[in-house]
Order: C-alpha cells, then sequence, then structure tokens
C-alpha cells in the first residue's frame, strides 16, 4: 500500500475487527493474504516465531484454565501479522505526515512526532538487541533466563536515557509545540479497494454470524 | 599459534576488502585512516561476520576476544560490579587494574567513554585469550591512559594481539604493522623492517627516516633514542 493514509486507515479497522471476535480475526488474516506481501513483510524467522510462541504458551495456559485459548490464539496472531505489516511498510515521516493530514501542524505534530519517536525507538532497541547478542557472545555467556533480566535493564534504562538526550536535544533547538509540513500522498486504485475490503471483517466482528450466514443445524 | 587469511574477500554495498597473510604470536598493528575497513577485518578475524570467499583459519588458537570499538556496546548489566562478573571476572581486581575503585555500583552509562574504555580493556586483557582483538582501544583516552593502556597491550606476555587503530601519536611497542588501503590490507612485515615501509607512519617516524635515524619500534621513544644515537 503506497498511501500511508490508507494503510493506517486499514490496520485500525482490521485490529479492531481482529481484537473484537474470531470470525473478525479469520477474515482480517484472510484479508492479509489477499492484500499484503505476506512473508515479505514478516521479522526474521527467529524473532516471529518466538512472538508466536509467547502467544501460544498463553493460549495454551488460557485454554487449560477453561478460557478460550483458540480464539486468543487466531486474534492475536491476526493482530501479529498486522503489526508486522503496517511496521515493514511504514516509511520514515509517513506517520508523521499522516498525523498533520489529520489534526492539523499543531496537535496532529505532536501526535505524529511522538508516533515517529516511538517507531524510531523500536528500530534503535531492534539494533541494541543486536548488539547485546554480540556482547554476550563476546563474553562466553549462553542467552537464559538469568541473562534476561539484566539485560531487559540496560534496555529500558537506555531507552530512557535516549529519551531525555532527544527531549534536551528539541530543546536546545528551540522546538516548543507544533510544526509545519505539507505531506503529500499517492495512492494506487488498489489501495483504495483494500481499504474498502478492510471494512468489511470489521463488519463481520460487530455482527453475530447467524446474522450473515444461514448456519445449517 | 597463528591465525591464517587465505585470500580474504569482504564486501558490501560499495565497500569491499580483500586480503591475505598470516597474523604469528605477538603484537600486530594494523593501521589506516577512518573508514578504512579496520573494524570490518575485526568482525572477521573475530568470526561475527563472514567472508564472501577466503576464509580465515585459526591454529592452536583456544579462546578468542574483541574489544568494539564503542565500549558501551560490551555493556549487558546495570552496575560496574554486575558488567565485570559478566566477564567472569571477580570486580576488585579488574576495578584495580582500570582505576574505576569505589565505582562498582556505579551504572556503567554513567563512566566517561574513556573509563569505560579502561574498564572493557582491563576485562579483556585480565581474560586473557589466545587471541586478542583490540578495535580503536586508544579512541576516547586522554594521553596518560592512551600510555597506561600501551604498557597493559606490552605486558601481555602470550598469544596474539591485533590492534586495529589510526592512532598516530601514541603506540606501544608491536612486532608487525600491517595497513588497510585502498580496501586492502598489505603486511608490511616485522618491525623493525616494517617502518620504512610504512605508508602512513606516524609524524615522528617520517621526521627520524627522514633525518636518517633508524628507530628500533614504532613508539615515539624509539624515534627519539634513534635520533640521540645519530646526533650523539
Amino acid at each position: 500500500m503506497q498511501d500511508p493514509r490508507l494503510r493506517l486507515f486499514a490496520a485500525a479497522v482490521l485490529s479492531l475487527a481482529a481484537f473484537a471476535s474470531t470470525a473478525g480475526a479469520v477474515a482480517a488474516l484472510a484479508w492479509w493474504l489477499f492484500f499484503t506481501p505476506r512473508t515479505k513483510a514478516l521479522p526474521r524467522p527467529g524473532v516471529l516465531f518466538s512472538l508466536i510462541a509467547m502467544i501460544a504458551a498463553t493460549a495454551l495456559l488460557s485454554a487449560w484454565g477453561g478460557g478460550p485459548g483458540l480464539s486468543y490464539l487466531i486474534r492475536m496472531t491476526a493482530l501479529l501479522l498486522l503489526a508486522t505489516w503496517v511496521y515493514a511498510e511504514t516509511e520514515e515521516g509517513e506517520v508523521l505526515g499522516v498525523a498533520v493530514w489529520a489534526l492539523g501542524n499543531r496537535v496532529g505534530f505532536e501526535i505524529g512526532l511522538i508516533a515517529e519517536m516511538g517507531l524510531t525507538g523500536l528500530a534503535v532497541i531492534r539494533q541494541e538487541v543486536e548488539q547485546m547478542r554480540v556482547a554476550m557472545a563476546l563474553k562466553g555467556i549462553r542467552p537464559g533466563v538469568r541473562s534476561v533480566v539484566p539485560l531487559a535493564v540496560t534496555l529500558i534504562v537506555t531507552q530512557i536515557r535516549r529519551a531525555d538526550e532527544i527531549a534536551r536535544l528539541l530543546v536546545v533547538r528551540g522546538y516548543t509545540i507544533g510544526g509545519r509540513i505539507c505531506p503529500r500522498f499517492e495512492a494506487d486504485p488498489l489501495d483504495v479497494l483494500a481499504s474498502i475490503m478492510a471494512v468489511i471483517p470489521a463488519l463481520l466482528s460487530s455482527l453475530s454470524l447467524r446474522d450473515v450466514f444461514i448456519l445449517v443445524g | 599459534m597463528r591465525i591464517d587469511l587465505e585470500d580474504l574477500l569482504f564486501s558490501r554495498d560499495s565497500f569491499t576488502l580483500r586480503g591475505s597473510g598470516t597474523f604469528g604470536a605477538g603484537v600486530h598493528l594494523v593501521s589506516g585512516p577512518v573508514g578504512s575497513g579496520k573494524s570490518t577485518l575485526a568482525l572477521l578475524l573475530a568470526e561475527l561476520l563472514q567472508p564472501g570467499s577466503g576464509a580465515v583459519r585459526r591454529h592452536g588458537v583456544s579462546s578468542a576476544l574483541l574489544l568494539l570499538q564503542f565500549p558501551e556496546h560490551h555493556v549487558t548489566c546495570p552496575t560496574v560490579a554486575e558488567e565485570v562478573r559478566s566477564w567472569g571476572l571477580a570486580p576488585e581486581d579488574v576495578l584495580l587494574r582500570a582505576d574505576l575503585v569505589g565505582r562498582g555500583d556505579d551504572d556503567p552509562f554513567h563512566l566517561s567513554r574513556g573509563e569505560l574504555r579502561r574498564l572493557t580493556l582491563a576485562c579483556a586483557v585480565t581474560r586473557n585469550p589466545d587471541l586478542l582483538l583490540l578495535d580503536e582501544p586508544f579512541s576516547s583516552l586522554d594521553c596518560v591512559a592512551k600510555r597506561e593502556a600501551c604498557r597493559t597491550i606490552e605486558e601481555r606476555g602470550a598469544g596474539i594481539t591485533i590492534i586495529f587503530s589510526h592512532e598516530r601519536a601514541v603506540l606501544p611497542r608491536v612486532d608487525a604493522v600491517w595497513e588497510i588501503e585502498d580496501g586492502a590490507l598489505t603486511p608490511r612485515g616485522s618491525v623493525p623492517d616494517a617502518i620504512p615501509l610504512w605508508r602512513h607512519a606516524p609524524p615522528y617516524l617520517a621526521y627520524a627516516l627522514r633525518e636518517g635515524a633508524r628507530p628500533e619500534n614504532i613508539r615515539l621513544s624509539d624515534a627519539r633514542e634513534a635520533l640521540c644515537r645519530i646526533r650523539g
């Protein structure tokens, strides 16, 4: 999807659908299969499988306790696939552009800037995790439960410090509130079709299946 | 104990690095300007990067350690003492060696880069691996700390030590000099024969050579001694 406005709209609508019901999640998965580059937008297998394993473990616990484990697994997997697709397709400055387009140069710019900094932070975290992996390999530390806590603490402290540095940098550069940009967007006809089709899972999730299909028996 | 580079070739985008040669026991200096590929070669020798073709072969090397260019990239723990323990070492000895006694409870990121450099160097040297790769070990250090780092490297009696550095003022006594130029690693040979062949030698060595002196090694003191010998 070229147009970030339509991409974010589709992602929001599909996420709500996937979160609301299993039927919505299945429909969102079908949409993902039709309208995204699928496997090309996925993260490295190791990252993807560990995320799915965490979801599966929670789903298993839920099912074991009598909860809707399978539904949770389907809904969370759909959300994960949608999130990885949006993250892979979003380019620098697009979220800021959409926020300014939607909410103007004051509130929109603020929200867009925060979102952009958050996205940049994700890329930085990925780099830092990679650096820590190398550091652990050099020290001869095997990744495990014992190494997770100090690593997580170091990562969080580094992120807080980085946020503080960015805030100071914005002050030094004279930033107070808002800004002025003129975003331009290009939309492919297929983008519009995909966005319209994204509404179907949302409708499915808000309606009872019996209202949509004539079920046998 | 030795490391053989066999027609090593590494490429990424427009950058290419190639080289062949053998790193034997002793201290080696790999010099070259910023961006010439020193860090890439260090990662290749540490087997953290794989070459496109050719090979890095280790003979008789049972342990290896790379000190990264940016010391903060080594940090994996929230306090200095825990950081030292994460290297499998006792904090007391290392903090004494790094001149950081009493800083064990500090956040490693509250140390200056120079202090962090001293800490990681002390950890690496105390671990005493067969192969020690030091990527820019003198950056962020003042002259006193650079001399201390040189002394620490010189005191390492055994094994292979390879220093990757563009430092041109304070250098340790070394056994061999290598240069990276235009994407190629070139062995200049053993010191002192390598000194006249070293194209980007520090200014004090170049001056000594111009004056007809023959320094025995690459330190400033070696150039001074050589000049004193010819001038009486």
